[in-house]
């Protein structure tokens, strides 16, 4: 909603806000539900039109301001009641008259429009109802077009509107509409809030979405916001990740975090800057998960607790292999300052994933994030959700650093002796640095390579370093001299006159830590 | 679930006859207490769940009824929830109407739960002290 200026904005009616009950949706809703709006609640059958009204009447109902659940020819009340019951939000002792149910389908199938509304009216002034709720409300529609016309119809609506509104009633009417219902009709029109559910089966998965269409009065997040039904109720999970109200302080790169290899430190300049986004890339088997290993194991030594969110292994293996090369990461997640974060729902959507990773980030104050990886993460996600991938990452990134997490997200890249690409997703914009490991046959061997591709907003080295994967993590050794055609990974000599000698890649490389103590050996000499 | 109305369904079954009988001695009321419990459950059930419902579980209750008290065979559920051949239910003494309100009872725990039944049965007798 605009504002016009803080000067005419003064003495505005102030519209309080209703708590809907739903994870997620008072912010999707700009704060709440509009109190005394009249609202309609659209979506095919099956997709929680029932489910999330029951939720906003649990949510607000009291004795003294009881909720109306008028019931007409949909789903019978008793099971309604029985169904309904098995959620969690459900609270038996509100039935003892905080909330009502009030069956009109006897009416509507042998009284007119008049008769329909004259019974609301009674309930409603006799209860000093807050909450009304129509199911359905498309069936007194159906019922009213067959025998009255449609002027009589949007009369009906406007009155019932009217009504409710003057006693100081909440409403929501639900109805099975499809989308191309939308136009000319009265019902739409009359409304204040058009909340619609979607519901789309793709391959073997389904996607539940949510639309504000229309709200008066107030600004709405716009979009597709995916939900959930669990035993809990319908969850939404908003394309603002939460943080609608959330001020970043973080400035970013205000200092560099050790990426735990202290010779990949150099090449970047100093580390990684804070709140920067790094993409690794690499084939299969060049080091990608054992360098996040070491980025969040670095940070937990320095006090900086973490997160990896992991798609392709368990925690436990994930844990087994973090040993392998000398981490213990276990009594870190004993001590909660490294939570694994392991996702492999049916029909996962990013918002959820996010929505759990900002939750984890809030809950340890986490300074850095690793995705182990991209390719993962897009596999565990519904057919449905993967053509929006690289726009939900773009959110999810953003959202992420935002907080003042650094992450670090593997991608793996199918190798080729031809061209050297950074990802297969074309998602490297996401990325503020990027550090690309590969594969090059050098002297009858297959060595790996590492350069630091991108660093935006600084210097980095242009080197192109050997490296190996050693007992204790990655090892990054010399710049590469002396070739040509590295990035193809079939490098030659830069000369091609003889005598011209092989580079030093065929002894061992040397750690950090050896180089040091040979320095050390010979400034003692 | 087949299985016949719990203890609890069929002590508050006897309780609300019983509600009913005292009634009716104090108003001289000549319909059977039976029919009358019906009735009033009528109301209670009607409104939240509509007369069609409620005349579906009477009609239920009463074939699972006849199963344990032979004398109900004459005993009809009309179109509107109401009971029809209700003579039958004064013969051989109460046990034919206990069993007709201890199945309908039984139903409604079976689909909404006993709280939920407890409460219909409450605003059906709001002064009536029904604990056993």
């Amino acid at each position: 909603m605009s504002a016009p200026g803080k000067d005419h904005r003064e003495g505005r009616v102030p519209i309080r806000q209703l708590p809907t009950g739903v994870p997620g949706l008072d912010e999707i809703l700009g704060g709440g539900l509009p109190e005394y709006s009249f609202n309609i609640i659209a979506g095919a059958p099956g997709s929680g039109k029932t489910t999330l009204a029951h939720q906003l009447m649990f949510a607000n109902a009291t004795p003294e301001r009881p909720a109306l659940y008028f019931t007409v020819l949909g789903e019978p009340a008793i099971k309604m009641l029985r169904y309904q019951q098995q959620f969690t939000f459900f609270d038996q002792s509100k039935l003892d008259g905080a909330i009502r149910s009030i069956n009109l389908s006897q009416l509507v199938l042998e009284k007119d429009l008049g008769a329909v509304l004259d019974a609301i009216i009674k309930e409603v002034e006799a209860s000093n109802a807050k909450i009304v709720v129509v199911d359905s409300f498309r069936t007194v529609v159906r019922k009213a077009l067959s025998s009255a016309s449609e002027m009589e119809l949007q009369g009906f609506v406007q009155r019932l509107a009217l009504h409710l509104t003057s006693w100081q009633a909440t409403t929501f009417l639900i109805g099975e509409y499809v989308e191309s219902e939308l136009r000319d009709n009265p019902v739409f029109t009359v409304a204040d809030g058009l909340f619609w559910l979607f519901q789309s089966v793709e391959r073997n998965s389904i996607v539940r979405k949510l639309q504000v269409m229309k709200l008066r009065g107030q600004e709405s997040v716009p979009g597709l916001h995916t939900f959930r039904i669990t035993e809990q109720g319908l969850q939404t999970f908003p394309r603002t990740f939460g943080l609608t109200a959330h001020k970043s302080e973080h400035v970013k790169g205000r200092r560099r975090l050790s990426a735990g290899v202290p010779e990949l430190d150099s090449l970047m300049g100093g580390g990684i800057p804070e709140g920067d986004s790094l993409l690794i890339a690499g084939p299969s088997g060049a080091g990608k998960t054992v360098l996040g290993i070491q980025f969040i194991a670095e940070g937990l030594g320095r006090g900086e607790p973490g997160i990896v969110a992991m798609f392709e292994e368990l925690p436990d293996e994930y844990m087994q292999r973090a040993a392998s090369f000398g981490f213990d990461l276990r009594k870190h997640t004993e001590d909660g300052s490294l939570k694994l974060i392991y996702l492999r729902p049916l029909d996962l959507s990013v918002d959820e994933t996010v929505h759990e990773i900002v939750n984890a980030v809030k809950e340890i104050n986490c300074k850095r994030l690793v995705i182990d990886s991209l390719v993962g993460f897009e596999m565990a996600l519904a057919p449905d959700f993967r053509a929006d991938f690289r726009e939900s990452l773009y959110r999810m990134i953003g959202a992420l650093t935002r907080l003042g997490v650094t992450i670090i997200s593997t991608v793996e890249v199918e190798e080729n002796f031809i061209s050297m690409g950074l990802s297969n997703f074309t998602i490297s914009f996401l990325a503020d640095d990027i550090v690309r490991l590969r594969y090059a046959s050098i002297n009858g061997q297959l060595r790996k390579i590492l350069m630091v591709v991108k660093m935006r907003r600084s210097q980095h080295s242009i080197d192109m370093c050997a490296y190996d994967v050693t007992s204790k993590g990655l090892v990054v050794g010399e710049p590469m001299r002396g070739y040509r055609a590295l990035t193809s990974g079939i490098p030659g000599p830069w000369s091609l006159e003889s005598g011209q000698n092989e580079p030093e890649l065929s002894r061992p490389l040397e750690s950090h830590a050896e180089k040091a103590r040979k320095r050390r050996g010979r400034s003692a000499k | 679930m087949t299985d016949g109305p719990s203890a609890s369904m069929r002590g508050l079954a006897r309780r609300l006859l019983a509600v009913e009988a005292a009634s009716e001695s104090a108003a001289g009321s000549h319909v059977h207490e039976g029919v009358r419990v019906c009735e009033k459950l009528k109301i209670s059930v009607a409104r939240f769940a509509g007369s069609d419902s409620f005349a579906s579980l009477l009609r239920r209750a009463l074939a699972l009824a006849r199963t344990e008290n032979a004398t109900l065979q004459t005993v009809k559920v009309k179109a509107d929830g109401s009971l029809n051949g209700c003579e039958a239910l004064a013969v051989d003494g109460p046990e034919g109407a206990i069993a007709l309100i201890a199945h309908l009872l039984g139903l409604l725990e079976t689909f909404v739960g006993e709280p939920s039944t407890r409460r219909l049965v409450r605003q059906a007798w709001p002064d009536a002290s029904l604990d056993s």
